[in-house]
């Protein structure tokens, strides 16, 4: 009965359960346009049966009921169809239904009345042949310019579905691609550029050794030890800001030990994650508690500090937390940088920090 | 002195072996990864190994782990582990509960040939040599160390950093252009002032203050 709110002649009464009547009743709770509806079926089924049994009594012969059957027919057709076409979506796709509901009952009017035309009076050609066809072609150009639209909107749609689906992918394996870079960069310099350096420095040493007597050349090459040095310094500065080498090495939990170490918050750290971590979520994680816990230091005066890795539904949770003055701004240079960092995994920042009321930081990394 | 190298780029152990060689060091064995290494260490029972911390086939800490093992199997071998990053939880890790004949220095330390070689005798006699840049870490103004630290006086301060490193009396006396008397005043007042227990070897000492250092942490 959803459809019978939207009836023309919606007069309802309460909702009830339609009584198993041969004559429907208004006290049923039909609503008017029902009742009527339901009326002219039984009416229409009781003349059908009243003129059969007109014409067995009149003493049969040609049997004309079959018109009055037909008429009757097309009656009920004309009801089911109307009624279908109602209970589609408001808008075109409803009025492409009227119009395929008329098309549909007048092409069975058509049907039927040849059938009875050849049963009955032996008319051989299919007459209707060509009405149908006009009608079939009426009702599908009027579809085609009402539907239009419609078919062209949604393919957009789904051309723009697949699109974001195809974007939110790459996105991701980019990101996961430059994390993975990140580290090889990190592992290079200090395998590579950084460990020539080192070696470089050691034959200078050597050499060194072998000039004791001649300053001007042992000077000349302790300069040259002294930027190797330097270099060396950088390269350990650069390789660090990219990936701390604890994390490289021995992953999220140890490095978030010993950044709590570093700061001597006596931060309590709860890890309740299994999950193998990708590198740019592992990076990003790391990045967050590391700013979380500067800023901790730098401006919360807290006495306690806690960080919380955990499990989520395809996420990791990180929440990091003090019990100091709060009043952090969300919109903070350092807070912008990490949110920007956590979007491009699809991730989630938010930042409770009342005045007085601790700074709480939670972010969830979507991962797998 | 027989030693062994792990170390996997070729240019820095060749550089190394070189080092070692000219200084009369003898290098019976120098390997590329970490299972050659413990090898080499059954096989030639040196008396020390230069170990680097990052080692094939991953790149991470295998070499640390390799060292920790190998003290384990024969802890009379001294072993110096080289690193290009200091991590003190790595230093920690190796320290365990024995600094006897331990070493942790940045890579590029090898370039001050006369004090590597300092440092290479050192362990390998049953010292410790700590990295200075591990001892200033330690040393770094934290909650907990910093009310004892700060009780101290700068010289004193200097005096405790060079201590962990794990400097004699006299090479730190030599250091701060001071007099080894001077030196063991300061060591007196900063134990006293740390409530430490006083003793008299080297890598003793260097136990004590850095247990000091980690415990208020």
């Amino acid at each position: 009965m959803a459809h019978r709110a939207r009836l023309p002649l919606d007069l309802s009464l309460a909702d009830g359960v339609r009584p198993r009547r041969w004559m429907p009743t208004l006290a049923a709770g039909l609503s008017i346009g029902e009742y009527a509806r339901s009326l002219v079926r039984r009416l229409a089924f009781l003349s059908a049966v009243l003129v059969a049994a007109i014409w067995a009594l009149d003493g049969q012969g040609y049997f004309w009921p079959a018109w009055a059957w037909l008429g009757l027919g097309d009656l009920v057709l004309l009801d089911f169809a109307a009624d279908w076409a109602w209970r589609q979506p408001r808008g075109a796709v409803r009025r492409v239904a009227c119009v395929w509901a008329l098309v549909g009952a007048a092409a069975v009017i058509l049907v039927f009345t040849w059938l009875l035309t050849w049963l009955l009076a032996g008319v051989h050609t299919f007459w209707p042949a060509w009405a149908l066809l006009g009608l079939a072609t009426a009702g599908s150009a009027y579809s085609l310019i009402a539907l239009h639209d419609r078919v062209l909107v949604a393919r957009g749609r789904r051309a723009l579905r697949a699109r974001i689906d195809m974007l939110t992918r790459t996105r991701r394996q980019a990101v996961d691609a430059q994390a993975a870079e990140l580290r090889r960069i990190e592992r290079d310099l200090h395998d590579g550029a950084q460990a020539r350096l080192v070696a470089l420095t050691l034959q200078l040493g050597r050499a060194e050794l072998r000039v004791q007597d001649q300053p001007e050349i042992r000077g000349l090459i302790l300069d040259a030890q002294r930027e190797a040095h330097h270099a060396i310094a950088e390269l350990r500065d650069l390789a660090r800001g990219i990936v701390p080498p604890l994390l490289a090495d021995r992953g999220l939990v140890a490095a978030v030990q010993s950044l709590a170490a570093r700061y001597g918050l006596g931060t309590a750290i709860e890890v309740d994650t299994y999950r193998g971590l990708a590198p740019a979520v592992e990076s990003a994680a790391y990045f967050v508690i590391a700013e979380a816990l500067t800023n901790t230091v730098k401006h919360a005066d807290a006495q306690r500090s806690w960080v919380l890795l955990r499990d989520e539904y395809r996420a990791l949770a990180v929440i990091v937390g003090d019990d100091g003055c709060g009043g952090a701004d969300p919109r903070g240079s350092g807070l912008a940088g990490l949110r920007a960092r956590v979007e491009a995994l699809d991730g989630s920042l938010q930042v409770q920090s009342p005045r007085a009321g601790g700074t709480v930081l939670e972010v969830r990394l979507p991962c797998g | 002195m027989r030693v062994v190298i792990a170390e996997d780029l070729a240019l820095l152990r060749e550089g190394l072996v070189a080092l070692l060689r000219e200084n009369q060091i003898e290098v019976v064995a120098q390997v590329e990864d970490a299972p050659s290494l413990l090898r080499a260490i059954a096989g030639h029972e040196p008396d020390l190994a230069i170990i680097d911390v990052r080692l094939p086939p991953t790149y991470s800490d295998e070499g640390l782990l390799a060292a920790i093992e190998a003290r384990r199997r024969q802890p009379a071998l001294g072993v110096l582990v080289l690193s290009q990053y200091v991590e003190t939880a790595y230093a920690s890790e190796l320290i365990g509960e024995d600094t006897a004949g331990i070493g942790y220095l940045l890579k590029e330390r090898v370039g001050d040939v006369r004090a590597f070689m300092d440092a290479l005798h050192s362990v390998a006699a049953g010292g410790t040599v700590l990295d200075r840049q591990v001892v200033a870490e330690l040393l770094a103004p934290r909650d907990g160390a910093t009310q004892a630290l700060s009780g101290l006086t700068a010289r004193e301060r200097d005096v405790l950093a060079l201590m962990a490193e794990g400097r004699s009396n006299a090479a730190i006396a030599e250091s701060l252009f001071v007099t080894s008397g001077a030196i063991e005043k300061h060591i007196t007042n900063i134990f006293a002032k740390l409530d430490l227990p006083a003793c008299d070897e080297d890598h003793r000492r260097v136990l004590a203050v850095l247990a000091y250092l980690r415990v208020s942490r």
